[in-house]
């Protein structure tokens, strides 16, 4: 019984644990495989890649790619573009998420458990169900072909996660804490803005990480409400830059990644709050 | 005291649903309006037709074929990245060194693009040069230029393997969260009884992966549902729509046709198929909440 205990603890002298280290250590190799190439394509020439050197170690380093993308002004303009819409969709969207989820912790009414529900099964809804009143809306308004259709959306989008991050969080906000704020004499206001939130900061980390990510990922909302050039956004710009570089394969490696740079650092710097975001998202559904 | 509540109920949750109710709600009704109705997407002129929409959409082999491929990504969802997140969890729970880098490296997908992935796939499935081919011919010594993207019957194969790809990672973190909350006394018994590692997870960890097991597979078919980014990037569709989805389909006909009225009733049917999912998923979640409270 003891030494099955320490076998246990030390997990270094276990034959089981080395044929798992093996067995991970393969597969992980497998799974970086594609993000491999994609960095081995971004540091050859058209000509290495098609006659086959795509996956032998390069052996100068070639950062003509990299230097074409970088200076090619519309990425520059997918870029402010994407950060345009991103970081007030992102801000707008975790601000309403706040408003919601403190009434639906804090201020729970009857039927607000329903209500709370149905915002959040909104999140599960595939976007094409709203796609053609949501075009027919903004062109109305005049909107198609400028950023603003895809900030409203993403903030409207966004409102169903953040809701129900924030009710979460809120939750644990010992209701002590927030009754001693209101006889001292502070409004609701007062205890969400001086009490809640900044006891709630690891949950805007988590929002802020997840909502930006989404967003500068995303490809269908402009696929609808643009046309023109100076108004596309990074994955947008990402898929019509590969009719123009069609086969500079290495030209379009540089491009995914330089398109990839802002969610990679954000993913290596926030990997626990994405995390945590991700499956607190998918579990407390 | 009560009323200021009320106020701030009020005044709190106004923004929010107004937000929500305007850009979310309000267009999921006229969707169903739009599903009865031939319009164009331009002219103001358009009428109602009832359910003509409707029952074209048992006349269109189109539908019938993206409907088929769906239930196809669906099931392949619930399979592979389900089942590679399974096994991924369980290896990298085991203690084992270098956990955490592991875990990072399974989960780095998650944070790319679809665009991305699915650009990074049509290379690996290049003909001439990618990696899939490559590998090929290094095995069996032989010279296959195999177009698989381009194939009607891979096609849609190869992009649900991209997009497993990106999901296993999902997958793996909500299990690794799962085996988390299972008490450590509970493995403690085991090895004091003597169970080996293949009763232990047989009979003790993936019974209480349950709740985890629930939220995985209904991730996978909704996510599946929403499969559209990287079917566009990576085969449009094609070859012959044989890689079409019931999202890819909808975007087909109310954006390239313009017939915005079948489109919506498309998205009608899109929408029920959500619905029924959403129900089954959130009773399912009841049921575990039940179980362990």
């Amino acid at each position: 019984m003891n030494d099955r205990l320490a076998s246990a603890a030390m997990p270094s002298f276990n034959p089981w644990q080395a044929a798992i280290f093996v067995c991970l250590a393969v597969l992980a190799l497998l799974f970086l495989a594609p993000t491999i190439g994609v960095l081995l394509s971004s540091l050859k020439t058209t000509e290495d890649i098609a006659l086959g050197k795509l996956w032998s170690f390069p052996t100068s380093l070639y950062l003509d790619n990299f230097r074409t993308v970088l200076a090619d002004p519309a990425i520059h303009t997918y870029f402010l573009n994407t950060l345009l819409i991103a970081v007030p969709a992102t801000a707008g969207s975790i601000v309403l998420g706040i408003l919601s989820g403190y009434v639906f912790a804090k201020l729970p009414f009857r039927g607000s458990d329903v209500l709370f529900l149905a915002i959040v099964a909104g999140m599960f809804f595939p976007p094409q169900v709203i796609l053609i009143p949501l075009f027919r809306l903004f062109n109305g308004l005049g909107l198609l072909d400028t950023l603003w259709p895809m900030i409203f959306v993403h903030i409207a989008m966004g409102i169903p996660i953040c809701t129900l991050m924030m009710r979460n969080f809120f939750a644990t906000v010992p209701a002590a804490l927030r009754e001693a704020a209101i006889i001292e004499g502070a409004s609701e206001w007062q205890v969400l803005t001086k009490v809640a939130l900044p006891l709630s900061l690891p949950a805007l980390a988590v929002l802020s990480t997840l909502q930006f990510t989404w967003i500068w990922n995303d490809f269908l909302w402009p696929l609808i409400f643009t046309q023109s050039d100076d108004k596309r956004t990074i994955m947008l710009g990402l898929v019509f830059l590969q009719g123009q570089y069609s086969v500079a394969w290495g030209i379009q490696g540089a491009l995914s990644l330089i398109a990839s740079l802002p969610t990679l650092i954000v993913f290596l710097f926030f990997q626990r709050y994405f995390i945590k975001g991700m499956t607190m998202g998918a579990v407390k559904g | 005291m009560e009323k200021d509540k009320t106020l701030w109920r009020v005044a709190m949750l106004i923004p929010p649903l107004a937000v929500f109710g305007i850009l979310v709600v309000w267009p999921l009704f006229s969707s169903f309006y739009y599903s009865i109705t031939n319009w164009n997407g331009f002219s103001a002129d358009y009428r109602y037709v009832g359910f003509d929409n409707f029952l074209q959409i048992f006349h269109d082999p189109l539908f019938t074929r993206a409907a088929v491929n769906t239930v196809i990504w669906m099931l392949a969802a619930v399979i592979v990245p389900t089942g590679l997140g399974l096994v991924l969890a369980l290896l990298i729970d085991s203690q084992v060194p270098g956990a955490s880098v592991f875990k990072s490296i399974f989960y780095l997908p998650i944070c790319l693009s679809a665009i991305v992935v699915g650009q990074i796939w049509v290379w690996i499935y290049q003909p001439d040069w990618g990696l899939l081919n490559t590998a090929i011919n290094l095995v069996t010594g032989g010279n296959s230029h195999f177009a698989w993207l381009a194939k009607p019957g891979t096609a849609l194969y190869a992009v649900i393997a991209a997009w497993s790809w990106q999901q296993t990672g999902l997958a793996m973190v909500i299990f690794l969260a799962g085996l988390t909350a299972i008490p450590p006394d509970l493995i403690e018994v085991c090895h004091i009884e003597g169970a080996s590692s293949g009763q232990r997870i047989r009979q003790v960890v993936l019974p209480l992966l349950r709740p985890a097991t629930v939220v995985v597979v209904a991730l996978g078919v909704i996510n599946s549902l929403k499969g559209f980014d990287i079917l566009y990037i990576m085969t449009g569709g094609g070859p012959f729509n044989s890689s079409d989805t019931l999202a890819m389909h909808m975007y087909n006909e109310s954006f390239k046709k313009y017939h915005m009225g079948y489109g919506s009733a498309i998205s009608v049917v899109l929408f029920l198929i959500a619905l029924a999912i959403i129900f089954a998923y959130f009773r399912q979640l009841r049921k575990v909440d039940e179980i362990y409270e």
